[in-house]
């Protein structure tokens, strides 16, 4: 009968008519599922089930899988930062009730700018409350409608988006760059 | 003599002491008669069958100790819950609401239609009556939740509040769908309208009937929160609700409670739209009039209660193989789905009756 309450917003959309083929559909559907289930339950009611055969539905069923469109405008799944525009203020992480989000940040290739190395969240931990989306200064951490994220290990969960820890070589290679830059002002 | 102690006659009227004894005591003796004799019985058996069923879809063996092929495992549990230590913390609230609820839902063991010569109270409204018997179920219960203290029993008690609100309104519908076919809510009237035929069932005499009785018996089970609609009742999320708190006899008082809930539903619903209690062959005629009405009494009894224990199976057979529904899809399903279905099917049998009537 789950397809019989996927409606909401999905329902607005269309005319009078295919609301009403469409409701009907859902309801014939879980009519259908219900008997089916019924069917196959049969054999074992006299013991000639067969035990090895998998006969329950797999979970992205045919219609309970939800569309990004279908959920509702403020959904909150799972966060993505766009780490160009990050700052590496650590506001997020301070705000985080839980301490999922780890951020770590250096200088870049001078001083005056931030090099964001490390920024992880933990899937795993997230309650999905919003808030450090909501104090993110630059609106560089945002959340997804994606919430299908089942995996086989725990640590699958945390998503990276730091650039990494910089090389004592990538910031000789900046000293360099820099050197060189204010040698180029001097000549002019 | 009224109605209610009518259907002793029969078994006491060779006693000299019948027309001395009042007419309340006889009464009231009827009442707890049916309730021991019938009732209690019903519970035990569903019980079994349920445990059965289930144990054999799910490849188990189910009950298999007590008694040959576990039949007498009902009686086991209810000794082992009777004998159980009562829990220390006593809670008046929630005994007064056990206590409360249970008197009132067996109040209606005086309008259960068990056949024609069982018929205890044959009133316009009777078959209204279940209704209170459902919702006297669900107030008790949802005030014995609140009354707990505890989470189960808070979410326990809202959920069965909120499905009994969805579950009534359709109900009601399917129920005026078979008055409007039967031209009364007299049991008897409900009878006479229907045959041992199935061809001239409520269900069967027009496909609005059908769907009023399917909105029924599926309304039925998301006012009183059985299975597949027990999300109220549910172990995984909030430890079997309102009985989490509940051990022991008080458990027992409350489990008999909605069996009795349910068998008293699926006995209306026979009623209603199953043909009743009439014997096939015309044999309730025939004992009719061979005046034997202690046999008629127990065939008509044992004919509808077997109808019934099949609509139990063929519920069970139901919950077992599909997933309990999450509460707000059953309330969801019981406004959107059940309720247009109902007015549908109250339309549709109403033109039916019209038709009739030109």
């Amino acid at each position: 009968m789950g397809g019989v309450v996927t409606g909401g917003p999905a329902m607005m959309r269309g005319s009078v008519f295919s609301t009403i083929l469409g409701y009907l559909r859902d309801v014939l559907w879980g009519i259908r599922s219900v008997w089916g289930s019924c069917l196959t339950a049969i054999p074992y009611l006299f013991g000639s089930g067969e035990l090895s055969k998998e006969v329950t539905e797999q979970y992205p069923d045919p219609i309970s899988s939800k569309i990004a469109d279908d959920l509702p405008p403020r959904s909150r799944g799972f966060l993505v930062n766009d780490i160009e525009r990050c700052t590496g203020c650590k506001e997020c992480e301070r705000q985080c009730p839980v301490q999922c989000i780890c951020v770590e940040a250096e200088p870049a290739t001078d001083d005056t700018k931030i090099w964001v190395s490390v920024f992880d969240i933990d899937f795993s931990k997230c309650v999905f409350c919003g808030i450090c989306a909501e104090v993110c200064q630059p609106a560089s951490l945002k959340h997804t409608k994606n919430f299908e994220g089942a995996v086989y290990e725990l640590p699958e969960l945390v998503a990276s988006f730091g650039r990494g820890w910089v090389t004592p070589e990538q910031r000789l290679k900046w000293a360099k760059l820099r050197q060189q830059i204010e040698d180029d002002r001097v000549i002019l | 003599m009224n109605a209610q102690a009518m259907w002793l006659n029969p078994w006491i009227s060779g006693f000299s002491f019948a027309e001395s004894v009042p007419q309340w005591l006889l009464t009231a003796c009827g009442l707890v008669l049916i309730y021991c004799l019938v009732i209690v019985p019903s519970g035990a058996v569903m019980g079994y069958l349920e445990r059965k069923l289930s144990a054999d879809f799910q490849a188990r063996v189910g009950p298999n100790r007590a008694g040959p092929a576990g039949v007498l495992q009902p009686v086991a549990d209810l000794l082992k819950l009777l004998q159980k230590q009562a829990s220390r913390d006593w809670n008046w609230r929630e005994a007064i609401w056990l206590l409360v609820h249970t008197m009132a839902l067996y109040s209606t063991v005086a309008v259960i239609p068990l056949g024609s010569l069982l018929l205890l109270v044959d009133t316009d409204m009777s078959a209204f009556l279940p209704f209170w018997s459902a919702l006297v179920l669900a107030l008790g219960t949802m005030f014995l939740g609140l009354s707990q203290g505890s989470v189960p029993g808070w979410f326990g008690g809202i959920r069965v509040a909120a499905q009994a609100l969805a579950g009534a309104f359709p109900a009601l519908i399917a129920l005026l769908c078979a008055g409007i076919r039967a031209g009364g809510f007299r049991w008897s009237e409900i009878a006479a309208a229907q045959s041992s035929s199935p061809l001239l069932w409520t269900a069967a005499a027009n496909p609005f009937q059908f769907i009023a009785f399917f909105v029924f018996v599926i309304s039925g089970l998301v006012l009183l929160g059985i299975p597949p609609m027990d999300a109220a009742f549910s172990a995984p999320d909030i430890h079997g609700g309102v009985s989490s708190h509940l051990s022991g006899r008080k458990l027992t008082v409350f489990r008999l409670g909605r069996f009795y809930g349910f068998l008293l539903w699926s006995v209306i619903a026979v009623v209603l739209f199953l043909g009743g209690w009439e014997l096939p062959f015309g044999l309730s005629t025939e004992l009719r009039n061979a005046d034997s009405p202690r046999l008629l009494q127990i065939f008509e009894l044992c004919w509808l209660l077997s109808k019934t224990f099949l609509l139990v199976l063929v519920v069970t057979w139901i919950a077992k193989v599909n997933p309990r529904s999450r509460v707000d899809q059953v309330t969801d399903f019981a406004w959107r789905v059940l309720s247009p279905f109902s007015l549908v099917a109250l339309i549709g049998a109403s033109l039916v009756a019209g038709w009739g009537a030109l």
